[in-house]
């Protein structure tokens, strides 16, 4: 319950955040790999960082984490078959060989077939996932993103002290 | 307006937040690598590992571990092998590699079959380990271990057998129905040759032909009887040809039955043996005395050295083809993590140099220190080019009478693998056992003890052979509160009597189908001593138990015998008869 409270806490604050729909959709993006991917993996501390560090949505980010995580967990028999077929392409054998024979390389556990299935499916699904995110939020803010906006329970969010530290890192 | 890409504030509150990941590392990261050395460990080798302490020491790229003990997956209350002190010195840039490699392994403290304080987890889980374990327990089980029977001859009076319990009747029953149906199908086949008109019509045309006046017949009379001639033999070859096949069809079938019956005398002998077993004669026979006193300790040994070598197996396999091993346990799927081996490169695993020192106390002639070296184990004998060597013995010159020498060689460059392991000791406290079927316990005292086991090509050769000798040898009787028959106490006097035993196990064949022998001098002289005692009674016993199982079976095995040798007799008699007709005609025409 506390999980989807905080899932539409963060849903309301990055809709009307003051970041275009092309960052929020850009941080969905980015989040999504947290939640597609096993989250303790070398490559998502790379993501995690790019989210920091670009100027996109972070609440985005984490919005996406948290959206794409059932899923994760749902499309885990389709990553490992991903990542099999992968591992065990004759045409990518010398990849991976030489991959996981150089220094820092292994640490992605890119020779496991979830981690990397579940990678590779993030980076075919990413470019959708922004433009639909993208549609999406300018959509909403476009109807009934005013409304929401003039509501008490949304006055009563960003008057908490939480939105402050939040605003802190929004685009 | 200018976009920005980068948010630069943030890269404070992101250094902040990995120097507190890293903080956090610092702070846990002996807990946990050494929560993680023992799951792995345990994991990997199918039982439990207790590391007391783990300290990293990252300067000299070593780790050091303390109050190590690893369980024995078959004596859980015991260890395998218990340390005071590890220290691993491992290659830093295989570690960038995520590759361990140790360079050099010292163990000091070393102790063996030590007891624990809390029994061992039993090998459990889905791992391989515990496979392993199920599957070399099951593979025991498969040596047929004879029980010792020492039933006193003067309780054997008689003997209540249920025929429906014995298999030749069964078996003569089963024989009756396929005898019946063998002749039911040779009748069909003797009415399908159907000769008779072609007999009668080769007949016809040789007395038309013998009547004939072959000038009146003119050309075409004359060409009309040749193909008539013509047509006749052919007809007569082709029913001589449907006879050979009848005659083929009825040997198969004869031979059948000839099977069924010689089916029967073994059903009988099994009968004999059964019912045998329900008197519980006394076993007299050394080979059998031998298996049931020894053959289940003899066997435990082979089960153990196959355990480990079946786990060698596994972890290191030859050849440097991409591996699948089960990913690691999370959340989410574990998946299979696929290694690459490389060659020039350095394996997953490697324990370059070993070193062990251990120490036996005590003024036994045996104590001393020793030292152990591990050469070369690793997760890729292909890479690293050379077997695995194991090796201990005593460091410096001691007792002569005393010695432990142990020595391994793991050869899996190639397919054509040879694992081989020997273990020679000398003047020490050998364990002490239960005889099943007496109420005796062995206690060698001082001897020897040794054990080679060699398995070729995973499997498919394999060799073992387990000895035990001492000249001081206890018996520990456990007769309290129980009654003991003559022939019991008659063992026991035996038994008593010895002061060496010298037991040797073998072990030959394949993992797939192995052969088991084991003899000693104690089953030699029980085995004498009863035959001389209770021989005759026993002999007398025995031709009671055929008498009575042949009584029972003979007015069903009689009748079915007769009418498989009549059914035999008939269709040879039909056979010949036939084809003595179609000669008969054939000669005639």
């Amino acid at each position: 319950m506390l999980a989807l409270l905080k899932l539409i806490q963060s849903l309301i604050k990055t809709l009307h955040s003051a970041g275009t729909p092309g960052q929020v959709a850009a941080g969905m993006a980015f989040g999504s790999a947290l939640g597609l991917t096993p989250l303790l993996s070398l490559h998502n501390v790379v993501i995690f960082s790019v989210l920091v560090l670009l100027n996109v949505s972070f609440g985005g980010g984490m919005l996406g984490w948290m959206l794409f995580v059932p899923v994760g967990f749902l499309l885990d028999p389709v990553f490992d078959k991903v990542g099999l077929s992968l591992l065990t392409a004759p045409s990518l054998r010398p990849l991976w060989t030489d991959w996981t024979n150089t220094p820092v390389l292994p640490y992605t556990d890119f020779n496991n077939t979830i981690i990397l299935g579940s990678f590779v499916s993030w980076l075919v699904l990413a470019i959708p996932i922004f433009f639909a995110a993208r549609y999406g939020v300018a959509k909403y803010r476009a109807t009934i993103g005013e409304r929401v906006r003039q509501s008490k329970a949304y006055k009563a969010l960003t008057a908490s002290q939480v939105y402050n530290v939040y605003k802190m890192f929004r685009p | 307006m200018k976009v920005k890409i980068f948010r630069w504030k943030a890269i404070g509150p992101l250094l902040l937040l990995f120097i507190l990941l890293g903080i956090l590392v610092w702070i846990f990261a002996e807990p946990v690598a050494r929560q993680t050395a023992e799951e792995a460990s345990s994991e990997l080798l199918g039982t439990e590992v207790d590391v007391g302490k783990l300290d990293l020491l990252p300067r000299q790229a070593s780790v050091e571990l303390r109050a190590l003990q690893i369980a024995d997956p078959f004596v859980l209350t015991r260890n395998l092998i218990e340390a005071d002190e590890i220290r691993l010195k491992l290659n830093p840039a295989a570690l960038a590699e995520k590759k361990i490699v140790i360079e050099n392994l010292s163990l000091h403290g070393m102790r063996f079959a030590t007891t624990r304080k809390k029994p061992a987890r039993p090998p459990s889980g889905k791992g391989f380990a515990p496979q392993v374990y199920q599957a070399v327990n099951q593979w025991a089980k498969q040596f047929d271990v004879p029980l010792l029977s020492l039933t006193p001859i003067d309780t054997i009076r008689q003997l209540a057998l249920d025929p429906t319990q014995l298999t030749t009747i069964r078996e003569a029953q089963s024989l009756l129905t396929r005898t019946d149906s063998v002749k039911k199908g040779l009748e069909q086949g003797f009415q399908q040759l159907n000769i008779e008109s072609t007999l009668d019509s080769a007949r016809a045309l040789a007395q038309r032909l013998g009547a004939t006046d072959p000038k009146k017949l003119g050309l075409d009379g004359t060409r009309q009887a040749i193909q008539s001639v013509q047509q006749s033999l052919k007809d007569v070859e082709n029913a001589k040809k449907r006879i050979q096949a009848l005659e083929r069809n009825a040997q198969t079938a004869v031979q059948f039955l000839g099977q069924g019956v010689q089916g029967l005398d073994q059903a009988r002998q099994k009968d004999f043996a059964f019912a045998k077993s329900l008197l519980k004669l006394p076993t007299f026979s050394a080979p059998e005395i031998g298996g049931a006193l020894f053959g289940k300790v003899s066997i435990e040994r082979f089960k153990q050295a196959a355990y480990w070598a079946e786990l060698a197996q596994q972890y290191m396999p030859p050849g440097l083809l991409p591996r699948p091993t089960p990913g690691p346990n999370r959340l989410r799927a574990a998946g299979e993590t696929i290694e690459f081996p490389k060659p020039k490169e350095l394996p997953r695993f490697l324990l370059e140099q070993g070193q062990l020192d251990f120490s036996i106390g005590g003024t036994g002639p045996i104590q001393g220190a020793y030292t152990a070296t591990v050469q070369g184990l690793t997760s890729t004998p292909a890479l690293y080019g050379r077997p695995a060597l194991i090796t201990a013995s005593r460091r410096a010159a001691g007792s002569a009478l005393a010695s432990i020498d142990v020595g391994a060689v793991l050869n899996h460059l190639t397919a054509r693998t040879h694992d081989s392991a020997s273990a020679r000791l000398q003047g020490i406290k050998l364990p002490s056992f239960d005889l099943p079927g007496l109420p005796l316990r062995v206690d060698p005292g001082t001897g020897s003890s040794s054990l080679m086991f060699s398995m070729r090509n995973a499997g498919a050769e394999l060799r073992g052979r387990w000895a035990i000798g001492s000249n001081k040898v206890s018996w520990i009787a456990d007769s309290a509160g129980r009654r003991l028959n003559d022939i019991v106490r008659l063992v026991l006097r035996v038994v008593s009597g010895l002061n060496d035993l010298q037991v040797v196990a073998e072990l030959s064949g394949s993992i797939a189908s192995p052969k088991f022998s084991v003899s000693s001098n104690l089953d030699k002289a029980i085995s004498q001593q009863l035959k001389a005692v209770i021989g005759e009674e026993v002999a007398k016993a025995e031709r009671m138990v055929r008498a009575k199982v042949d009584s029972l079976v003979a007015d069903k095995v009689e009748p079915v015998k007769r009418q498989v040798a009549a059914v035999q007799t008939g269709a040879n008699q039909r056979i010949r008869a036939e084809k003595q007709r179609v000669d008969g005609v054939e000669r005639s025409s």
